[in-house]
């Protein structure tokens, strides 16, 4: 683990240039427009207030039994923030490196500062959207106390989008074509995830599919503490660990096969 | 004294593969299957403080590769850079990588400080002075979008300049603004210079080769062929050039008339070229002997727009010993434009004293503040001179016996 661990070295002393660029980041994604930065929290917010309206005051739609809450609405809203948070996270986050292949073959600048930089920024538009959630969800089962396990169920989650949006980066750039794919899978990966439907609806034979998704931990865990009031299970703490130590390794091997080339290759 | 830069074992090695595909293979499996290529092989060399390395060779020979290893944009396969003292390294290799065109040249320029290492306390500090260097005071708070390609590098320019560094890397970066900034330019890089910058400058202008650097280094395949003393390095790569012109069909022959002077279009992206180089009055006859005592060299050229360009001319031994170089900015003299768009320059030396021997002219086209080198038609005329005096020498001196 010695590539990774040195990259970690390199993050943390440019840890003054990587909130320069995470401000930055933040600041390009609405350059130009009128309404500013109002725009970054608009697609979230209008997704969270449609599904509310549409599924639960309009038709009033009901999930069945086992559903860890009754309102479609409600259940939708929770699973979809974190899934947003991680596909504009990942999918911009895979696409840094190439992007900024004129400035890293100009400034002698740690890599690894793209992937994180695009990772966080993608993490301060949608993780306060969470916390606003929790006053709105609070009042199914009182404020209770398990609520605050969502600060490190996000932190691992972040931890892991990190890892990969990185490692996918670093893919990108040596075969581009890695982006398309991604981005298809991005797009269908929600179907695998109980984001839509409890895992209870899902073919029994085929439940285990949805642990093959990066956001079926994270998804279930939010469910768990915003709906219920409950902690996470076992499976679901376990799979926050696993994901980020696999992919810690993964991405050790890619490092120390790329680095001296990586450049290059942008 | 510490040397400013130390570079020891200097080697790139890329690994070629024949598709992306097998680059992805090698990085998921381990398992490589390239072809290696050295960019640049076993370098070595020290630098002290203040001393200006230019690094010459032809194209692919490895200089923006050593430039780049040593800036640290990109990481040695073999050997090591090592900076003396506190270190501050300035590459200017491509000027305004970086902006974003929706922001603002100040936000703009407070990205790029942090990029570069400067703390938001001193770019805060530094950021009038940038601006006034730039000399875009009044376009500063308009998105860089609305900027002219000029103002974009006068700003780059200004700002990888505002803080001095010990090691200064210039690739081929001097072509920057209009002339008044370019003079700016070079003004700023020979005050670092003075100070005791320590600079490594890569050009295919052996004029400027030449003028500021203490020593050079060639970089020929990857490997440093030779280096050492501006004139002795510069001397052998020419004679290495010209072998490897003399072996091609079309070179001109020296002494020949050269290709009819015409007024055709520049090609893209030149600002001025040489037509025509003529000496006489010569002999008739096969070998190019020069009539009389009077030696006439006439310059044509064209350039881009009305800038009035300067003309140098520079006469040597063919043997290679320099004898003179005389340049119209140097001596307040001025190019004639002619009907056809064309500038002529006629340098004369009367009574030339100069020893019986074969000689050679070299002939330059600056830009209007003589600065920039926009083409040299280096030892390109030759003639035989047969002087009065039979004695041996170069030269003729004024002299007295008593």
């Amino acid at each position: 683990m010695q590539s990774l661990a040195k990259e970690i070295t390199d993050l943390w002393q440019a840890r003054a240039l990587l909130a320069v660029m995470v401000a930055r980041d933040l600041k390009s994604r609405h350059a130009g427009s009128a309404l500013g930065f109002l725009w970054l929290y608009a697609q979230p917010l209008l997704t969270i207030a449609a599904y509310f309206l549409v599924f639960d005051v309009v038709f009033k739609m009901r999930l069945g039994e086992g559903a860890p809450t009754r309102a479609l609405g409600a259940y939708l809203i929770v699973g979809i923030i974190p899934w947003l948070a991680f596909s504009d996270a990942i999918g911009r986050g895979m696409n840094s490196l190439v992007e900024a292949g004129a400035l890293l073959q100009k400034n002698p600048m740690p890599p690894v500062l793209f992937p994180a930089r695009s990772v966080l920024s993608s993490a301060v538009v949608f993780l306060p959207l969470i916390a606003l959630l929790v006053p709105a969800y609070a009042g199914l089962h009182g404020f209770s106390a398990w609520l605050l396990l969502l600060v490190p169920l996000l932190a691992l989650a972040v931890l892991t989008w990190c890892l990969l949006a990185y490692a996918l980066a670093i893919l990108a750039a040596a075969l581009r074509d890695v982006i398309q794919v991604v981005t298809f899978a991005l797009g269908v990966g929600i179907f695998l995830s109980p984001v839509l439907f409890p895992p209870t609806m899902f073919p029994r034979e085929l439940a285990w599919l949805l642990w093959l998704n990066p956001m079926t931990p994270t998804v279930l865990g939010t469910q768990d503490i915003l709906l219920k009031g409950a902690v996470p299970g076992f499976d679901v703490w376990l799979a926050m660990l696993v994901w980020p130590a696999v992919l810690a390794v993964f991405l050790d091997r890619l490092v120390a096969r790329s680095r001296e080339q990586l450049i290059d290759w942008l | 004294m510490q040397p400013a830069l130390t570079v020891s074992g200097l080697g790139k090695l890329y690994k070629l593969y024949d598709s992306p595909r097998a680059r992805l293979r090698a990085l998921l499996t381990g398992r490589d299957t390239h072809r290696p290529h050295w960019a640049l092989r076993d370098v070595s060399f020290s630098l002290e403080r203040g001393h200006c390395l230019g690094v010459i060779g032809a194209n692919g020979a490895g200089k923006s590769t050593l430039l780049k290893l040593i800036a640290g944009t990109l990481r040695p396969t073999t050997g090591s850079v090592r900076l003396g003292g506190a270190g501050r390294v300035t590459a200017i290799l491509e000027l305004g990588a970086g902006f974003h065109p929706d922001f603002t040249g100040r936000e703009n320029l407070r990205f790029a400080s942090a990029l570069i290492g400067i703390s938001p306390a001193q770019a805060a500090r530094l950021e009038d002075s940038i601006i006034g260097f730039a000399e875009i005071e009044e376009a500063i708070d308009r998105p860089v979008k609305t900027y002219s390609s000029g103002m974009a590098v006068r700003l780059a320019f200004s700002l990888a300049t505002a803080v001095e560094p010990d090691v200064l890397i210039i690739d081929e970066a001097l072509a920057v603004g209009d002339q008044h900034f370019q003079k700016k330019c070079v003004e700023r890089i020979d005050s670092f210079r003075r100070n005791g910058c320590t600079i490594l400058f890569c050009s295919h202008s052996q004029y400027h080769v030449r003028q500021v650097c203490d020593a050079a280094l060639w970089l020929d395949g990857g490997s440093a062929r030779l280096m050492g003393p501006t004139e002795m390095v510069l001397a052998a790569y020419e004679t290495h050039v010209r072998l490897l012109d003399s072996k091609q069909p079309e070179a001109a022959a020296p002494g020949a008339g050269p290709a009819a002077a015409v007024h055709k279009a520049l090609e893209p992206g030149q600002r001025g070229t040489i037509r025509e180089v003529t000496i006489g009055p010569l002999q008739p006859g096969p070998q190019p002997l020069l009539r009389g005592d009077t030696l006439e060299v006439t310059v044509l050229a064209q350039v881009a727009g009305d800038e009035e360009p300067n003309v140098a001319v520079m006469l040597e031994q063919v043997g290679g010993v320099g004898i003179t170089s005389v340049a119209t900015h140097v001596d307040g003299a001025h190019a004639v434009r002619l009907p056809d768009g064309n500038w002529r320059a006629t340098v004369t030396f009367p009574e030339l004293p100069l020893h019986s021997g074969e000689y050679v002219v070299s002939a330059y086209l600056f830009d209007a503040q003589g600065i920039l080198v926009y083409d040299e038609w280096f030892k390109y005329a030759r003639f035989l001179y047969a002087s009065p005096a039979r004695l041996p020498g170069l030269v003729s001196l004024r002299h007295r016996w008593s």
